[in-house]
């Protein structure tokens, strides 16, 4: 027997514990702070990074960095989730198809992508065409390999009822395929975001000169610890919150 | 007799339940599960306890088992009260409930291992236990290549492997087909004469009651009470021929009589249960 | 067989998917030599072929294999031992579980190997940071499928257990921990492989350590062939460790 809502006393509970947790490691890191035990400014002040953070918010420069970052991020989702999702539906509906290319996608699918990034300057330049390059080759594999395991999945049955009313391959694929595989899609599309911020962000801290990456790396050089700090801070922030948006989306309008 | 108290346990009884019930807090009230239940099984005896679904028959099995407290009334093994899981009631499960990455072997062995028996005594017992349930040959398979049947007697080999004074089994055959059944039955009947084992049967089945036992117990739907004894004076030793004979057919009509009465109120409960919108039992 | 089926066949199809590959580079081949592709952009793939022995001979591929491999196995040896204590650990304090988990599945979306700034702050430009990125990577999912196994132990082999008496001792090292071991196996696979992704991901960008250094080091040099060669060995390596993760992994695993 499963209650619809957890007892609030036990939620009350664990919200205590989860506070607890949090001023414990609070506590910590500013106890090894003042310590002094790790190289100066290593572990800075809550307060320093506090305020590095609100001097970061509060520049435009962070603003215009982000908007680049954000774009490359976007224009790679859009083109590596697209292709992804025509390979993987194309691989899942055809058994011929998967057996002679989807080892090939499963075994570059766990590849490190950024190796690949020296050539990707060499076809699209140092600019944001090589980072869009980057997210594109990072969101490609997850999506596809998703997509094909989410076709493959549907229930056989719904496939014969749109054959049975003729459907074409293009009714089929919009009005089967794609509903019937909502939530792998959406599972795919949450990883493959999850590593194109990877691969873009990566780039950007190997070799650029704006976006977040290139922000991240530059506090690096100028040891500007507290900054370092608010920039991981703001970046994980964003990633792990859109994930969890993505995640919603596929269980809140899915469910009927 | 001056003894009138019905309930009381016979003088010889090795396993006495008397006035036990069982009460669960649910969120549409207090359900009573098992109401004021008392019967015995003497040493040597095979006894069923047969009810529809939703009569509390498995809270009586956790109960006896000693896998479920709270409770009133007693549960004895040859006077003594137990609470709590005892050596001297094996239980035998419903589900699936041999180990996976186990052998047959060390399957049956396992009771003999946590009991802390040196190797060579468990493995010679345990290999005892696997042929009498007739799967010499398989000692060294895992479960997942054996079939349901197969499975379900390895379960009841590590059981008996423990030694039991009452084997106590939860519709140990419900996820098998009725041929598998029938002759799993045989199977069980045969080694309970052998080993003159007392047994305990909890099921919903009707031939599998009158196929096995020397009693059949008539339970109530919910709360759970014993609503009547049937004895089956059909004579050892049986085997699942015996369910084409007149004798048979009597029994069974017998208990589904008083059964059928029961079935109806559990349906008639659950479509009520839908209407006022509630969840599944 | 007539040759229909055959090419229908499931060796038919993959002898068919790596013929296309070979075609693929033949064309490639092709149009560089017609002028179509610029060949300082795309070195020539039988370039690459013949860069292969150059790379192994002056390059000490094998060598550097074998130190990636190092850092590989260090950083698992962390995670199996952290990831599935903390696992047990998780599953044994139930508030501490319902506090935290949450948290570590949040780990997991987050682009952690972003951190690799403020590790080399703290850890220098040396093995150790390549080693702490692999394990901080890979330590979410094993996390977290060592609570999903421990957890998902079925309710029936407990009850056969306390039903012959067992110690909690004997309850988890021969009933909970072998239920557990299959799931506990697909979260280590998993985190080797985010493990081994991220250690040469980093060693590419800090440009220290095995193979990931090799290709920035013969990108700055502007070797083509050779950074091409060299990729090619680092995509052979993942298949490799793909390949030998998934057989130990079903080697260690009890039948089902």
């Amino acid at each position: 027997m499963s209650a619809a809502a957890p007892l609030p006393v036990a939620a009350l509970g664990i919200a205590r514990l989860r506070l607890a947790i949090v001023l414990v490691v609070l506590a910590a890191w500013e106890a090894l702070s003042a310590s002094g035990l790790l190289f100066r400014d290593v572990i800075p002040s809550l307060l320093k990074i506090g305020a590095a953070l609100g001097k970061l918010l509060a520049s435009a420069d962070f603003y215009g960095n982000l908007g680049v970052t954000a774009g490359e991020i976007s224009v790679a989702l859009l083109i590596g989730g697209t292709a992804g999702l025509a390979v993987g539906i194309a691989l899942g509906a055809n058994r011929f198809l998967s057996q002679a290319f989807e080892s090939l996608l499963l075994y570059l699918g766990p590849t490190p992508k950024i190796i690949f990034f020296p050539v990707m300057i060499m076809w699209f330049g140092v600019g944001p065409g090589s980072k869009v390059a980057m997210g594109v080759l990072s969101c490609f594999f997850p999506v596809a390999i998703s997509a094909a395991a989410g076709m493959r999945q549907i229930d056989r049955v719904l496939i014969r009822v749109g054959r049975s009313f003729r459907a074409t391959t293009w009714q089929m694929v919009t009005k089967i395929y794609l509903h019937a595989m909502r939530e792998p899609i959406i599972n795919g599309v949450r990883l493959g975001l999850g590593v194109a911020i990877v691969g873009t962000l990566l780039a950007e801290t190997k070799l650029s000169n704006r976006g977040l990456g290139y922000l991240v790396i530059q506090a690096y050089a100028l040891f500007d610890m507290p900054k370092m700090y608010a920039l991981v801070i703001v970046l994980f922030v964003l990633s792990i919150g859109v994930n969890v948006a993505i995640g919603r989306l596929g269980r809140g309008v899915g469910t009927k | 007799m001056l003894n009138s108290d019905a309930s009381a346990p016979a003088a010889n009884a090795l396993l006495a339940v008397e006035h036990v019930s069982k009460h669960f807090p649910t969120p549409e009230g207090v359900v009573t599960a098992v109401e004021d239940f008392s019967f015995s099984v003497k040493a040597g005896e095979f006894v069923s306890i047969i009810g529809p679904s939703g009569c509390g028959k498995s809270t009586l099995f956790n109960i006896i088992g000693g896998l479920l407290g709270g409770y009133e009334g007693r549960v004895s093994v040859d006077g003594a009260t137990v609470s709590g899981t005892h050596p001297s009631i094996g239980m035998v499960f419903q589900e699936e409930s041999t180990f996976p990455w186990r052998t047959v072997l060390d399957n049956v062995a396992f009771p003999l291992e946590i009991a802390g028996m040196d190797k060579a005594g468990r493995q010679e017992r345990a290999a005892h236990f696997v042929a009498l349930v007739g799967l010499q040959g398989f000692e060294r398979r895992l479960p997942a290549e054996l079939s349901g049947g197969m499975r379900q007697r390895v379960a009841i080999a590590r059981t008996l492997a423990s030694q039991p004074r009452i084997l106590l089994m939860d519709e140990p055959f419900a996820a098998l087909d009725e041929q598998t059944r029938l002759l799993l039955g045989d199977k069980v009947l045969q080694i309970q004469q052998e080993l003159k084992q007392t047994t305990l049967l909890i099921t919903h089945n009707l031939t599998e009651a009158v196929q096995l036992s020397d009693r059949v117990l008539v339970m109530t739907y919910r709360p759970g009470r014993l609503k009547r004894i049937v004895d089956i004076d059909l004579p050892h030793p049986r085997d699942s021929e015996v369910v084409s004979s007149e004798a048979f057919g009597h029994r069974v009509a017998e208990i589904w009589h008083d059964l059928r009465e029961e079935a109806s109120r559990g349906i008639a409960a659950d479509e009520a249960r839908v209407l006022r919108g509630g969840h599944r039992p | 067989m007539r040759l229909k089926d055959w090419a229908r066949s499931r060796n038919g199809a993959r002898a068919v998917g790596v013929t296309a590959t070979v075609a693929f580079f033949v064309l490639v081949e092709a149009l560089i030599r017609a002028g179509l592709v610029n060949q300082f952009i795309v070195p020539l793939p039988s370039q690459i072929i013949a860069s292969i022995p150059r790379i192994i001979a002056e390059e000490h591929v094998l060598d550097r294999f074998l130190q990636t491999m190092q850092e590989v196995l260090w950083a698992s040896v962390m995670i199996a031992v952290v990831g599935i204590s903390i696992g047990v650990l998780f599953f044994k304090f139930r508030g501490l579980r319902l506090a935290c988990e949450s948290w570590v599945g949040a780990m997991a979306a987050a682009p952690i190997v972003l951190l690799y700034p403020l590790f080399l702050v703290i850890f220098g430009r040396s093995a150790t940071t390549i080693v702490m990125i692999g394990f901080v990577a890979g330590l979410a999912p094993v996390i977290l499928k060592t609570i999903e196994g421990l957890a998902g132990t079925r309710a029936v082999l407990l009850n056969v257990g306390r039903s012959f008496k067992v110690t909690p001792s004997q309850q988890f090292w021969k009933i909970l921990l072998p239920a557990a071991l299959p799931s506990v196996f697909v979260g280590l696979r998993l985190g080797l492989i985010f493990a081994m992704i991220n250690i040469v991901g980093v060693e590419f960008l800090i440009n220290f350590g095995g193979l990931g250094q090799l290709i920035n080091e013969l990108a700055e040099r502007y070797d083509l062939p050779g950074t091409y060669g060299a990729i090619g060995f680092v995509i052979l390596t993942s298949m490799l460790f793909f390949d030998v993760t998934a057989r130990i992994e079903r080697w260690l695993r009890p039948v089902e």
